[in-house]
């Protein structure tokens, strides 16, 4: 039986959870058909909590809640399969994803196939697949989402499509526009051939995962407007001690 | 409000311990006020005295009264084994179990980059330092089995990697007297994949 204004068993996962009064928590959750949401799960930190262990980031679960206030109460939570961890560095690529989400994604609006995208990232860094692919597919798929597709098709001058063998420069919120400038001197000049293959997918080789990244990693801190990815700092201490 | 302002201000001051609403505040102030005004002094003598004489070690981040902790200064601890934990109230209950004779270093806390929490604030440059000044053999990491626990493990055990030190990670799995039809189903799945040999006990 559901009440009005009650979710019952919704995919989701949570991002994020802070402590509140003495043994609850806020959470911060991705959820499939109502996007991200806040929760209060009361009681969650208490010793004889029904829900310990369980909430946790990473973890695909199955969520209840009720209230459609700004702050709804969890009321029942349940693993809908279990994530093994991975070590290292993926793990922090999974901080790093939701980070993302927080930072680009608002309250209340619904993003089914980035959730998708997400549970499959999630599993493929679980997985032991390479990291960097699974990040910038991610990645594609949430400035597409929040609103700030890329345009990897055109020239926005010219509007002709875009030619393997030309440099073009990216400009953000626009697109490519032909240059005779090289990417040496100009980290957002980038070949036709690298673009056409990020458009299309093909992350495999080196040359296309080196300029997705250099491109995208412009845009969203374009997009983020200075404000600075904390895990990314992380992970690059991390890699700096000598981590694989 | 029917209280003198002095004791409001009391009420208000208690309430910065955990678990102490408006209501467990009123009833310790008017205790102390009440019955037993000595205590109340002791109270106040020995907070000012562990706010000014109590900080923390130099080299493992304990509360300290000197610039060493007492394991820290001590010459019966084998300080070539180093336990790191997230906080003070680990290494007591360590010390109150397990019969640990090596040091340790406390970090203070755990890394949670969405809440601003990177290797700066859990001293990460002091345990460095540790591990460069080379004498370790060991490095046991005993933070929280939570998500974000492990991924502190994970970057400790990378940091350790660098300066040749060999990491350990605490087991965790079914605890003592669990029946495994009570334990969780991640708990679970870990103490099976973390299975030891018993060859050695033939």
């Amino acid at each position: 039986m559901t009440r009005a204004g009650s979710i019952a068993l919704e995919p989701a996962y949570l991002l994020h959870a802070r402590p509140w009064r003495e043994t609850s928590q806020l959470c911060e959750v991705l959820s499939q058909r109502h996007g991200r949401l806040g929760l209060l799960a009361k009681g969650a930190r208490g010793a004889r909590s029904r829900w310990r262990g369980l909430l946790r980031p990473f973890q695909p679960l199955r969520l209840s809640w009720t209230g459609r206030g700004s702050l709804p109460v969890l009321t029942a939570a349940e693993p809908s399969a279990y994530l093994q961890l991975p070590a290292g560095e993926p793990l922090f690529a999974m901080f790093y994803l939701n980070e993302l989400l927080m930072n680009f994604l608002s309250r209340g609006d619904p993003h089914p196939d980035l959730f998708a995208h997400y549970g499959g990232a999630l599993a493929s860094l679980a997985g032991g697949q390479p990291v960097e692919p699974a990040l910038r597919s991610f990645e594609l798929v949430l400035l597409e989402e929040a609103g700030y597709g890329l345009n990897l098709r055109h020239d926005v001058v010219s509007e002709r499509p875009l030619e393997p063998g030309l440099s073009y420069r990216y400009l953000p919120e626009r697109g490519p526009v032909a240059t005779d400038r090289d990417a040496a001197g100009d980290k957002l000049v980038f070949s036709g051939a690298e673009l056409l293959g990020i458009a299309a997918g093909d992350l495999g080789s080196g040359e296309n995962l080196r300029a997705a990244r250099r491109l995208l990693r412009s845009l969203l801190d374009h997009h983020l407007g200075g404000r600075p990815l904390k895990t990314r700092a992380v992970l690059s201490a991390m890699r700096g001690s000598g981590a694989a | 409000m029917l209280l003198p302002p002095r004791l409001q201000q009391l009420l208000a001051a208690l309430r910065c311990l955990p678990g102490i609403g408006p209501k467990s505040a009123q009833r310790m102030a008017l205790h102390l006020l009440e019955r037993d005004r000595d205590g109340a002094e002791r109270l106040s003598a020995a907070l000012l005295a562990a706010l000014e004489g109590v900080g923390s070690c130099r080299r493992c981040r304990m509360f300290a009264e000197s610039e060493l902790c007492t394991v820290c200064a001590s010459g019966a601890r084998d300080h070539g084994m180093v336990c790191v934990v997230e906080t003070p109230a680990d290494v007591v209950a360590i010390e109150e179990s397990a019969g640990w004779r090596g040091a340790y270093f406390v970090l203070l806390g755990r890394l949670s980059p969405l809440d601003g929490v990177g290797p700066e604030e859990i001293g990460i440059p002091l345990l460095e330092e540790r591990l460069a000044g080379g004498g370790l053999r060991e490095l046991v990491i005993a933070t929280s089995v939570t998500v974000e626990g492990e991924a502190t493990a994970a970057f400790l055990a990378a940091l350790a990697r660098r300066h040749s030190v060999p990491a350990t990670r605490i087991a965790h799995g079914v605890p003592m007297g669990g029946e495994l039809e009570f334990v969780d189903a991640g708990t679970l799945s870990h103490a099976l994949s973390a299975r030891v040999s018993m060859a050695g006990d033939r």
